[in-house]
């Protein structure tokens, strides 16, 4: 009925209006059209930005010394910089810039563009400056630190010696990339060396350059016929805002888009059964964590701790909501990097649970606050390990919503979510979750997640990462990391990590080059089209 | 003519002068009540939701140092009433802030969403209206009658049926099975940026600039959101335009007419629907109204970059600059239709005059 209706109602209007009927269309050969959710998308300075789908745009409006090849992501190959060299007391670090390349402006990019790209970055101080400012690099010592010797030429000093590899992977951040120097000049306003302008433009040497971006609607990058490797194959790339993962569904299956970004495991397991996709599982540098608080009495017995490792259901969860978001690893080093192991010995066993709970002396369980975000598939996870826990005697009150703020406030018994780091090293990771080098309240270590549990992690495991990231022999220090690794897990961690996360993208099998990117660098002047 | 007379003559429009500036004095008073009362409680509910604009804006990996800086450069270190008082202090000098999430001034944002939403809007109430009224007059005048019972039935769909699901349906229907429409967004994206008009609305500024190819292009996209929004206003419109009609058509002048002799059509068009009108104009000002906040689903179903859309995401994000600039744009929109229909009454009903 109502569909006779609507049929009625849209025929008359067709008619009426005279509309040519017929909508669906490929995408132009020459022309790559991405469906995103852009919701999380605010400012597009490389400097300030946080986040995942802006990354990708900036990764391909700028560029930075060091690029890193989505299949190698942990060796650091030549980009601006054409080589470079290490000291021999391991902490001065000079590059040589390559003299054929120009911005979007028509400027020649030179050593003092990056001197200024990099001072920047760590003087504004904004969330992606970790990536210098954690080697030691401040606002006031940078200026001294980071400098042009002549056009073609950069030195980098490290106030301490670090593992080379550490010092280069972060020079092939997003966060690094080097901006116009002389067209930002005239862009400053109030001394905010062009932040401002740089929300809504770019002033990179990338293999695009920005036309058009209505935030939340609308991106549109063309490409940037003088870039230095060549003009690329697509001519323009358009990112398209919809937020619903059916919508972007049915647009990809329609051909109207090229690659969706944001799908749920149903989506995505609609469409790699259409057979006209292909579904790419990009391994993130991240995990899904349970964190205990360990300023809770019941919680901190490493008893208790360690029975919650028995009531995730790894094999079930792999199978169904974590089938595309994640991989099962239950130790604290992501797979693929130095010193990884894949022995994931826990499974999900109740009766083992119970008994660690009465060795613990709560032998009729107890009750406690879950927060969980309420999205996929973070909550589906909690509703498993809650409905295990209550098998066990546990009762969790599962609550959901926005809870990351009193979890950084540490106030909180419970709490599961996501994490993700953009450094393809183990140290980016162990950094978070296995150092809290003050655990008092005062110390406000909120950017680490082992602070935010109150976990006192044990000092032989927080002296080995820290020599991990200094040693500077490859084969001594993935010895370290394996240790660590093996460490971490006997300590019966607050924090329990059950799967490491995965990006999935869905592309149109016509689309080559497309290439999901670990640390969120996904180029598109790789892409090209076939029929 | 002497003093006295002059000021005997005068007096009565001083005073009516007077009476219509007291008026209008009052009617200022009401609206910047009520627009302060909105902001208020906007403001303060937005304090309210638990999303923390900060971590919003720089990640949940942020450390101490950076989550202090920014939250310093948000104002939100300042007591709530000096950031609201800020807030209006910049709204009286007309500066809404800059969004958080966009980076762009909230002004200029509106100035691009909210055309969106008025196309669609404006199309779905003259959609609603154009058949909802005819369907609840003929519903009315032919009561008991299939025509009745089967307006009734399509008014309650649209009364029942959740818009996000019928937009759902009519994508997976008319886009993905039949390829009849497009899957959303306002345009196709080829035709982005060849009209960059005075009005925001894509279909007046193709028309103005005589891009027919982007004009079709734009109605192609608007026709599916507008219909499925209009069918809604349609169940709504004609219910209440049924209801309004029983009761004139029940009223002693509708008898004397007909026992006049008059035609079925004069008695219902020229007397009954006559007297309908200044209910009618109301309930459809106030469907506008509701269209204007209202579309928020049906533009993420149709990926539609409205204001409904807009405000949507600004409330997930914290972001209060584009929460309360949204409000206060629907606010003052919806007094002044009010206000409109105000003064359009006084034209089609000398009673009110």
């Amino acid at each position: 009925m109502l569909r006779r209706h609507f049929i009625l109602l849209a025929s008359a209007v067709a008619i009426a209006t005279g509309i040519p009927l017929g909508a669906n269309a490929k995408t132009p050969t020459d022309q790559l059209v991405i469906a995103t959710n852009m919701s999380s998308m605010r400012g597009l300075d490389p400097h300030e930005l946080n986040q995942l789908e802006a990354a990708e745009v900036v990764a391909n409006l700028y560029e930075r010394l060091i690029v890193l090849s989505a299949d190698e992501i942990t060796q650091p190959k030549p980009g601006l910089a054409e080589s470079w060299t290490v000291s021999e007391d391991g902490k001065t670090f000079t590059f040589k810039i390559r003299s054929d390349v120009t911005f979007h402006s028509g400027n020649p990019l030179t050593a003092k563009d990056v001197e200024w790209s990099l001072r920047r970055l760590v003087k504004l101080g904004l969330a992606p400056s970790t990536d210098l400012r954690q080697w030691g690099f401040s606002a006031e010592t940078v200026d001294s630190l980071i400098r042009a010797s002549d056009d073609q030429t950069v030195v980098i000093e490290t106030p301490e010696v670090w593992n080379a590899d550490l010092i280069l992977l972060s020079l092939a951040s997003f966060s690094t990339s080097i901006l116009d120097s002389v067209f930002l000049a005239d862009k400053e306003k109030n001394g905010d060396m062009g932040r401002e302008y740089l929300q809504t433009a770019d002033a990179g040497s990338g293999p695009y350059s920005l036309k058009t971006w209505r935030s939340n609607e609308l991106l549109i990058a063309e490409a940037y016929s003088d870039y230095w490797q060549g003009e690329p194959a697509m001519r323009r790339v358009i990112l398209r805002h919809f937020p619903e993962s059916s919508a972007q569904r049915l647009q990809i299956e329609a051909g109207d888009m090229d690659v969706a970004t944001r799908l749920s495991s149903t989506d995505l397991a609609a469409l790699e059964a259409g057979g006209k996709v292909e579904i790419q599982k990009t391994p993130g540098f991240g995990f899904y964590y349970l964190a205990l608080d360990q300023k809770d009495e019941i919680l901190s017995n490493p008893k208790v701790r360690e029975a919650f490792r028995y009531l995730i259901d790894y094999d079930g969860l792999s199978n169904t909501v974590m089938k595309y978001y994640g991989i099962k690893q239950q130790s604290i080093i992501p797979a693929g990097l130095p010193g990884a192991i894949s022995d994931n010995s826990y499974k999900l066993d109740i009766a083992k649970a119970k008994q660690l709970l009465t060795e613990a002396g709560y032998p009729d369980g107890f009750s406690k606050v879950y927060f969980a975000t309420p999205v996929t598939p973070e909550f589906e996870v909690a509703q498993s390990i809650q409905a295990n826990a209550a098998k066990a005697g546990i009762k969790l009150d599962l609550q959901g919503g926005d809870h990351i703020g009193k979890f950084r406030e540490r106030d909180f018994e419970i709490f599961s979510a996501r994490s993700g780091e953009r450094l393809p090293d183990p140290h980016a990771v162990l950094a978070s979750y296995a150092t809290n080098k003050d655990n008092s309240d005062e110390a406000k270590l909120t950017g680490l997640l082992a602070w935010r549990s109150a976990w006192d992690v044990p000092k032989e495991i927080q002296d080995m990462v820290t020599a991990a990231a200094h040693e500077t022999d490859k084969a001594k220090r993935t010895e370290l990391y394996a240790q660590i690794n093996k460490a971490y897990l006997a300590a019966s961690p607050a924090l329990v990590t059950s799967f490491q996360r995965t990006d999935a993208k869905a592309v149109r099998k016509e689309v080559k080059g497309y290439v999901g990117h670990s640390t969120w660098l996904t180029r598109w002047d790789t892409v090209t089209k076939g029929e | 003519m002497t003093s006295s007379q002059a000021t005997a003559a005068r007096s009565p429009d001083s005073s009516k002068l007077l009476s219509g500036l007291r008026k209008v004095a009052t009617s200022l008073a009401v609206i910047l009540t009520t627009l302060l009362g909105l902001l208020v409680i906007t403001f303060v509910i937005g304090r309210l939701v638990p999303a923390d604009p900060v971590i919003a804006a720089i990640g949940d990996q942020a450390d101490q140092a950076t989550y202090e800086r920014v939250h310093k450069e948000m104002g939100l270190d300042r007591p709530l009433y000096v950031q609201f008082g800020a807030y209006l202090s910049d709204v009286v000098h007309l500066e809404f802030g800059q969004s958080h999430i966009t980076k762009n001034p909230v002004a200029s944002d509106l100035a691009r969403v909210f055309p969106a939403t008025i196309e669609l809007a404006t199309l779905a109430t003259l959609i609603g209206a154009g058949l909802g009224v005819p369907l609840g007059v003929i519903s009315a005048v032919r009561k008991g009658t299939w025509v009745d019972h089967l307006g009734r039935i399509v008014g309650l769909l649209g009364y029942s049926t959740p818009i996000f699901w019928l937009g759902t349906i009519v994508i997976l229907v008319f886009y993905a099975k039949f390829g009849l429409i497009p899957g959303g967004g306002r345009i196709d994206i080829y035709n982005e940026g060849l009209v960059e008009g005075p009005s925001g609305s894509i279909l007046l500024d193709s028309i103005l600039a005589r891009e027919w190819e982007v004009f079709w292009s734009a109605l192609h996209h608007v026709v599916a959101p507008a219909l499925i929004l209009g069918y809604a206003a349609m169940a709504y419109l004609s219910r209440m335009s049924r209801s309004f009609m029983l009761e004139q058509l029940r009223q002693e002048y509708v008898l004397t007419a007909r026992a006049k002799g008059l035609s079925q059509r004069s008695v219902v068009w020229r007397h009954a629907f006559r007297n309908i009108r200044v209910q009618l104009l109301t309930v459809v000002a106030l469907a506008y109204c509701g269209l204007l906040d209202g579309t928020v689903l049906i533009e993420t179903v149709f990926a539609w970059p409205g204001l409904g859309q807009y405000l949507t995401s600004a409330l997930f994000f914290a972001d209060m600059n584009a929460v309360l600039g949204s409000v206060l744009l629907i606010g003052i929109i919806s007094i002044a239709i009010n206000l409109l229909s105000d003064i359009v009454y006084r034209f089609i009903d000398p009673r009110t005059r």
